[in-house]
């Protein structure tokens, strides 16, 4: 199996630059640096395929192709480590295992795009990660491979971290961007779009770990060998897939883009734990909406996922056994969602608490059916309707449980309780 | 409030400030400053941070006050979050947050009476793989159990008393 | 220009518009919360959703944050917008509290015309509402944060728009706080809009609270009196006192906004020691013999001594009609033209100020937009505070400012300041207007005035004095050309100081006046709406010279040191009782309407106690006349405002608009001049040793109607004497240090304030009315002073 992002990991180990750089790190710098021409990676990044790690999943290459690379001035490369969204730590995962990957992408997508500055956006309680990523640009610029004139190129490029302390809002890239200013980081409107008008006032790219990871792999090896790597036709290189909630064996595996929830859960999850049977799940993080188990043969990618109305997201699979209630699996994500609002626009900051009233209603037993229209009603009207998409991802568990759990919802009215057994040891009393 | 940053700190960051596009970048980075040295950010360290990067005190409380792990309130010598995402929410953390309000004898937001910790809830710590998590101060601790959580917060108070 | 169709009919519109600003011109109203004319879309409420059917964007979109474009079809009715606007509303009430009965923005709450509009009368919310600790703003603004709707306006009003940084917004999610860092007053200057822009009763106006509920109150179109610019505004009264004053809608002078000295000094029209009753000797007498008294008392002096023997003094607080009908009077009478201005110096700058062309003379509108302003011996905050968030405005838009000061003038943007001598400031303008080099350290303004596309030259006539107004002007004139405008701006001290100053032409002035009453040749003085005794900066000799008249007669509405002396009093309407006409700093004719009927205020007459115990078939206090009128009496004109403005505007042919004039409208410029700018001749400036004292206004303490308003007693500041730290340096003084300061004869002892952002050699105190820096009076040439240390601090 094709190991790419983790070739190099081993528990309870970080690579330092000698180890990267035996395992054929760096090749791809060099080798750009020594004959590619900007618009040559430019170019294979567009053909690879390769999507935003990020959750969004739009396409690095086209992305990139907004960029005024040409314009004078400055412009910054920032990379998004802002993980947070419940069920995500692939990119933890990376960086503690081999954080140069980041730097080293980081160098060719700043090469690429006529850049020299970058910033890397880290959440708070990343503290491994953060350590790693300061030794690993301490080590580039020390081999010449970052800072003025790398690998004594004409090429030369900063790299600064930022840490974060704390808000999923700052995944968002305009509220990021704002974070990073030192403002509150509220999202921005787009247009103008980051890439017209970002970091202060400059074009600016903003990608995701995983996403800018890649992007070495992808000028070593190929667009072609990138794209070939997935399962699915339309798919492309590998994915680095989170496994959480009630599975046996949980951690973040490497696979190749495609492979199914089933193969996820069995071969690499070991199964759903204390012998139950699965009952639902999140497949990219608590943004998406849930699958049930007649979508187990479902393949995780981009367009496969869209095509039963969920998305990858991060690829962050949070699964659900069959005593799992999912009205409070819904309402546990929903307060999350509201407590990380930024408090900027109306459905957001009033709606989603508004959402969680309704839930603890159904929940507690002493919902109506007119709450659970409310419920619906609430769903269609936050939907699309907020400021940026932070309301529309909380929104997404919300729409899979009235579209898939709509009977389990009555049912809480119907009974005038929680129907599903308490004895899941998981539940208040 | 002299001593919430020594002299050399102050010099270390009036160094950074300088260095940066505009000062305002650095404010987390003041305040954390601030906190590291003084458990929890005063009004004080606020006014001081104000001073160092050329804002108003509410230029800084703006951005210190979006953020849930800049304390703007006093804290224990170690403050404790518990994880309350879905992944750790599958595995049982609302037992161990409950255990932990028992055994502190506090409720989210307080302080114990000896000072030494305060119990706060946390979105997602990144942790999914080795939930039900929680960090103190620094250190990030899964897989929890009730068993565990006593084990881990003798050995934090006995740090803290040591 | 894009067309598009809103509610099945059609609209033009200029490109850049948002659909919701289309929808406003068809007359549509569009609920919204975040959108504000001034403070732009930030698609935040959510609450201005509309259906795109057809064009380049389609389903429920913000109209705010969406651009009109060809071809687009849009509905405000359409069942899902409706519906989704009623949702926005429900979540905006989930926490608002149901105090409308009790609330100060009850009646014209936004968030309550928008609740009713709704349709939103049951709440399905039964959860717990959060709540709040409110705030001390200070004197101005009541703080209730409970009825918050998280709209943002009031930081983007306060931050972003006036530069304040001392409110904004804490915390996230539904937990958000707007409010200060620590209780406290607001800084800005122009805090009090915020009561204006924030939608609901969460900021409310703390001077007026518990005084009258919106619907109660008498509203007109009016024009602020506290400075020279004409800053729209609309004053409420209710029970015969004047209660508020909000911001009107002058988009060529303030926009939206008013500073605090506007809005918070209307309270000299409610002064319980204000004039009411015609006196005579200090007896009450009757209109009518009051005023056969005055006409037979100036009648028999012109018998006795000649038509020379009566002065009149008219003033820049007085309307422009009134101003003129003294002129009719004095024709009428056959004694010499009315003074105008007991300041003479003030009086001569506004007269050169008037000599620009209208082409060239800046609008606030125009300050917004130029991309490069000039100040020279202009304070805005001081004199024409309005101008200084006009400034602002400019360096948003990505402006540049330059300050040629000797005073630290502080404005709320960046600025690139450069220290003068006031002689500096007018070898400057008149290098600047001749086309002669510039000392080398002025040399980054050459260059940019040379790069600038709309500069605008700024002065005070404080300053400058009419010498360095005329420079300023010609500099305007010498550096606009068929590429590119330069336009200029005058502070002047009064609200209609421009009008006055064209009545008074080429007329005697206030020195030659002082000069006849000391020579005895002055035997009546008619003074209309003028204080001398604080304005005129001679005392002695005015004194001396009051000293010799026969009769001195005062029109007023003001308590003031004159109205004091007076052989008889002639209580006059307070702006906001009566109707006229001021012309403002850049030449723009505007009209105000009656607001209110003059009378004792309830709150005086019932002392506190309402309603009222005892009856009377007249109304206390309501004899004041608007002076206008009185003065058509005296000359036997009809008393008919439209017809004086009509004779006005064919005696005058600069006021040709005059006839036209709404209150309702953004007032008309006047026309230019038919003769040439004066040019002014270069100036070769003295070194001075001595340090130079130098008396300036200040925000608040040195306009005379502000300095008798209760509101504004919080925030006037203690006497101090301003010093450049080298001076104190040498004279061994530090901040806070009592300091003995001796010019001329007189000798003060006034705490010492330190500066390293002003002229050297250059000791500045204000001029604060009502404390023993009232004498010391702004537009004056600087004289020199010494400065001694009495004690440290």
């Amino acid at each position: 199996m094709s190991q790419l992002l983790f070739k190099n990991r081993r528990p309870n180990h970080t690579v330092l630059l000698d180890e990267y750089r035996q395992n054929g790190g760096y090749q791809g710098l060099e080798k750009a640096l020594r004959e590619l021409q900007p618009a040559q990676i430019r170019d294979e990044v567009k053909a690879s395929g390769l999507r935003g790690r990020g959750g969004a999943g739009f396409s690095t290459g086209l992305k990139w192709s907004f960029f005024p690379f040409d314009a004078p001035g400055d412009k910054y490369l920032v990379c998004n480590g802002d993980e947070m969204e419940p069920g995500t730590f692939k990119d933890r995962a990376l960086l503690e295992a081999d954080p140069h990957q980041l730097v080293e992408g980081m160098v060719l997508s700043a090469y690429a795009l006529n850049i020299t500055t970058g910033y890397i956006f880290l959440r708070y309680a990343y503290d491994q990660c953060y350590a790693n990523l300061q030794r690993a640009i301490a080590e580039a610029k020390q081999a010449g491979l970052l800072g003025r004139n790398i690998l004594g190129s004409d090429f030369s490029f900063e790299l600064h971290v930022h840490r974060s302390a704390g808000r999923y809002i700052c995944g968002e890239e305009t509220a990021l961007l704002n974070g990073l200013e030192g403002k509150r980081p509220n999202p921005r409107s787009k247009p103008p779009f980051p890439a017209i008008k970002g970091l202060f006032a400059k074009p600016t790219v903003l990608n995701n770990i995983e996403t800018l990871a890649n992007i070495p792999h992808i000028v070593n090896g190929g667009a072609q060998w990138f794209s070939d790597l997935a399962l699915t036709e339309e798919g492309a290189g590998t994915k680095l897939y989170g496994l959480a909630g009630h599975l046996n064996n949980r951690g973040c595996v490497e696979l190749p883009m495609g492979v199914t929830i089933g193969e996820l859960v069995e071969e690499h999850g070991g199964g759903v734990w204390q012998g139950r049977k699965f009952k639902a799940c999140l497949p990219g993080g608590a943004s998406t909406p849930y699958l049930t188990a007649a979508h187990l043969d479902v393949a995780m990618d981009y367009v496969p996922l869209e095509a039963v109305k969920t998305r990858l997201g991060t690829g962050g699979l949070v699964v659900f056994d069959d005593q799992t209630c999912m009205v409070a699996a819904t309402l546990n994500l929903m307060r999350f969602f509201a407590r990380e609002s930024c408090g900027w626009c109306t459905p957001c900051r009033d709606g989603l608490p508004m959402v969680c009233w309704v839930l603890e209603k159904i929940e507690s037993g002493q919902g109506t059916v007119d709450d659970v229209a409310m419920l619906r009603e609430l769903l269609g009207h936050i939907n699309g309707r907020s400021f940026c998409a932070l309301a529309l991802g909380a929104m997404g568990p919300v729409d899979g449980l009235l579209r898939l759990f709509e009977e389990e919802v009555l049912d809480h009215v119907k009974k005038g309780r929680c129907p599903l057994p308490r004895n899941s040891s998981l539940k208040e009393s | 409030m002299a001593e919430l940053l020594s002299a050399e700190e102050i010099i270390e960051l009036k160094g950074q400030i300088a260095a940066v596009h505009e000062p305002r970048e650095l404010i987390i980075e003041v305040l954390q400053a601030v906190q590291k040295s003084h458990g929890w950010v005063p009004d004080a360290g606020v006014k001081l941070a104000a001073e160092l990067l050329g804002l108003s005190p509410l230029q800084v409380d703006e951005v210190a006050t979006f953020y849930d792990k800049i304390y703007r309130s006093p804290v224990g010598r170690k403050v404790i979050h518990v994880c309350d995402s879905i992944c750790c929410w599958t595995r049982g953390t609302e037992l161990v947050y409950r255990h932990l309000q028992q055994v502190l004898g506090i409720v989210p937001g307080e302080t114990t009476s000896d000072g030494c910790f305060t119990l706060l809830p946390t979105c997602c710590l990144g942790a999914c793989d080795k939930s039900p998590a929680m960090r103190i101060g620094d250190r990030l601790y899964g897989e929890l159990t009730v068993e565990r959580v006593n084990t881990i917060l003798a050995d934090e108070r006995q740090e803290t008393e040591a | 220009m894009p067309t598009l169709i809103i509610d099945n009919q059609s609209v033009t519109v200029p490109e850049g518009t948002n659909v919701l600003e289309a929808a406003q011109q068809l007359g549509i109203v569009v609920p919204h919360f975040c959108y504000h004319e001034a403070l732009g879309a930030v698609g935040a409420c959510r609450l201005c959703a509309m259906l795109f059917i057809d064009g380049p964007v389609k389903g429920m979109q913000m109209s705010c944050m969406v651009e009109a474009k060809d071809g687009m079809v849009v509905s405000t009715e359409a069942p899902e917008a409706v519906a989704y606007r009623g949702q926005v509303i429900e979540w905006l009430m989930l926490n608002h509290p149901h105090d409308c009965p009790v609330c100060d923005e009850g009646g014209e709450c936004q968030l309550q015309d928008m609740t009713v509009a709704s349709g939103h009368s049951v709440r399905r919310y039964t959860g717990k509402k959060r709540t709040y600790l409110n705030q001390d703003l200070g004197p101005f603004i009541h703080h209730e944060m409970n009825r918050c709707i998280q709209c943002y306006r009031c930081v983007r009003t306060y931050q972003d728009y006036c530069g304040g940084t001392d409110y904004g917004v804490l915390g996230s999610n539904q937990r958000l706080y707007f409010g200060r860092f620590q209780d406290g007053p607001l800084e800005s200057p122009f805090a009090g809009n915020l009561i204006d822009l924030c939608p609901t009763g969460v900021l409310t106006n703390k001077p007026y609270r518990f005084t009258s509920r919106f619907w109660d109150l008498q509203e007109a179109p009016s024009v602020c009196p506290h400075c020279s610019l004409g800053c729209a505004t609309i004053p409420g009264a209710r029970f015969r006192e004047l209660q508020r004053v909000r911001s009107g809608n002058n988009p060529e002078i303030n926009g939206c906004f008013i500073c605090d000295r506007g809005r918070f000094g209307y309270d000299y029209v409610n002064h319980s020691d204000r004039p009411r009753t015609p006196l005579l000797h200090g007896e009450e007498i009757p209109w009518n013999e009051a005023l056969e008294t005055l006409l037979q008392r100036l009648t028999k002096l012109i018998e006795c001594h000649g038509s020379d023997s009566i002065a009149l003094l008219g003033s820049g607080r007085a309307s422009l009609e009134a101003n003129y009908l003294l002129q009719r009077l004095s024709e009428q009478l056959g004694s010499a033209a009315p003074v105008y201005g007991s300041h003479a110096g003030r009086d001569r700058a506004a007269r050169a100020a008037t000599t620009l062309p209208t082409e060239l003379s800046a609008s606030l509108a125009d300050v917004r937009n130029s991309d490069l302003i000039l100040l020279t011996g202009a304070d805005p905050l001081a004199e024409g505070p309005m101008l200084a968030l006009a400034i602002r405005q400019a360096v948003r838009n990505g402006g540049r400012v330059m300050i040629c000061d000797p005073r630290p003038v502080e404005l709320p943007c960046s600025t690139e300041y450069l220290a003068c001598q006031p002689q500096e400031l007018l070898q400057l303008l008149s290098a600047l207007s001749l086309g002669e080099t510039l000392p080398t350290k002025l040399q980054p303004l050459v260059e940019a005035l040379q790069l600038a596309q709309r500069p605008v030259l700024i002065g005070g006539g404080d300053l400058l004095g009419a010498e360095g107004t005329t420079a300023l002007l010609a500099a305007a004139q010498k550096l606009n050309s068929e590429d590119r405008s330069c336009l200029a701006m005058v502070l002047l001290p009064e609200a209609n100081s421009f009008g006055a100053a064209l009545l008074a032409a080429d007329g005697p002035d206030f020195e030659q006046l002082l000069a006849d009453m000391a020579s005895g040749r002055i035997k009546a003085l008619v003074c209309l709406e003028a204080d001398p005794l604080t304005d005129c900066p001679d005392r002695q000799q005015l004194l001396q010279g009051l000293e010799q008249l026969d009769f001195l007669a005062v029109f007023d509405h003001l308590p003031s040191l004159i109205a004091a002396k007076a052989d008889l009093l002639l209580p006059t309407t307070a702006l906001a009782e009566g109707a006229g006409t001021l012309i403002n700093n850049e030449g723009r004719m505007q009209a105000f309407a009656p607001v209110f009927s003059p009378g004792q205020p309830l709150r005086i007459t019932s002392q506190g106690n309402h309603p009222p115990r005892s009856f009377s078939t007249t109304t206390p206090g309501a004899l004041p006349c608007q002076a206008w009128a009185l003065l058509a009496k005296l000359c036997d004109l009809p008393v008919d405002l439209a017809k004086i403005r009509r004779e006005l505007a064919t005696q005058e042919p600069r006021l040709a608009g005059l006839p036209d004039l709404l209150a309702e409208g953004s007032g008309q410029r006047i026309q230019s001049a038919d003769k040439p700018l004066s040019q002014p001749h270069a100036l070769i400036t003295e070194q001075v040793d001595a340090l130079q004292l130098l008396a300036c206004e200040t925000l608040y303490g040195s306009e005379v109607l502000s300095a008798h308003s209760s509101p504004l007693d919080p925030v006037r500041p203690q006497p101090y004497l301003l010093l450049h730290e080298l001076d104190a340096d040498r004279l061994g003084i530090a901040a806070g240090d009592l300091v003995r300061l001796s010019a001329g004869e007189i000798q003060l002892t006034l705490p010492a304030q330190l500066s390293d952002r002003m002229a050297a050699g250059v000791v500045i105190v204000p001029h604060l009315r009502r404390t023993e820096l009232e004498s010391f009076y702004p537009g004056q040439p600087s004289q020199p002073c010494r400065v001694e240390k009495v004690s440290a601090l």
